[in-house]
């Protein structure tokens, strides 16, 4: 879609075609991000442990999307902007995004006992999603160098249809990536604990 | 005209291919590992396997 259907980009070139993987990848963090929050919720009220498998192995989903998109991001500004990071407000809340569900993820690990691990997770996971609104609008509260969103943003989009649908299509293949990627880790999350015990 | 910066495509697409890859691997390999993990204890305890095949009667 991205080199077959999409057209040459007027003013970047070729290079815009980075668009089609760095956008669908921010949507799966978003994505990834609210699955952490409801589930934590979930878990908390529940003490469900396939709720707290669902968090665990969404926010390692997240993690991993979330460090493709700054990523993609990088080599995608360097032809663009001329650098390859600027401490953006867009660039900085993702990166905080991104250190707070490491640190998610470093919480689980050290902590031996199951249930209190789950629980201090769950409660981090419910406060690190606040995060994802900061970094979404930062580019209308701030000044930033990072263009506001084109897509996925109040109205009508105001790129072309042809653009829209490349872009439509590569999101519900990231989505489709996504619950792939999370059933696989919540199924070997589930197997892990079965060992254990 | 612009440059088309073709090098820089590449390195993106070529950089997601790469973790996406590495990471389906790693899942695969680990079920597979803990599978037959829980075959082998299986065994050594006396426990029966799961049913896998529908048997007639």
């Amino acid at each position: 879609m991205a080199f077959g259907l999409a057209p040459r980009e007027a003013t970047q070139g070729n290079v815009q075609r980075i668009m089609y993987l760095h956008v669908p990848s921010v949507w799966v963090a978003y994505l990834a991000f609210a699955v952490v929050l409801v589930a934590s919720i979930a878990y908390l009220a529940r003490r469900s442990e396939g709720a707290d498998r669902l968090a665990h192995a969404s926010a390692e989903v997240g993690v991993l999307f979330t460090g493709l998109t700054i990523a993609t991001g990088s080599i995608w500004g360097k032809p663009t902007w001329g650098t390859w990071w600027t401490w953006d407000a867009r660039l900085t809340t993702v990166s905080i995004l991104f250190v707070m569900y490491l640190g998610y993820l470093l919480l689980r690990g050290m902590i031996d006992d199951r249930e209190r691990g789950a629980r201090f997770a769950a409660v981090l996971g419910i406060v690190a999603a606040f995060n994802i609104p900061l970094v979404h609008f930062s580019v209308y509260w701030w000044r930033t160098l990072h263009q506001p969103p084109s897509l996925m943003k109040p109205g009508p989009s105001t790129m072309p249809g042809v653009i829209v649908a490349a872009l439509l299509v590569n999101f519900a293949a990231f989505t489709l990536l996504y619950v792939y990627f999370v059933t696989r880790r919540a199924r070997v999350l589930r197997l892990e604990a079965e060992a254990e015990a | 005209m612009t440059a088309d910066n073709w090098s820089f495509v590449f390195a993106a697409y070529g950089l997601a291919l790469v973790v996406i890859v590495t990471y389906w691997r790693f899942l695969v390999r680990r079920e597979r590992e803990l599978s037959e993990g829980d075959t082998l204890r299986r065994h050594g305890s006396g426990m029966p396997e799961p049913q896998t095949e529908h048997r007639s009667p």
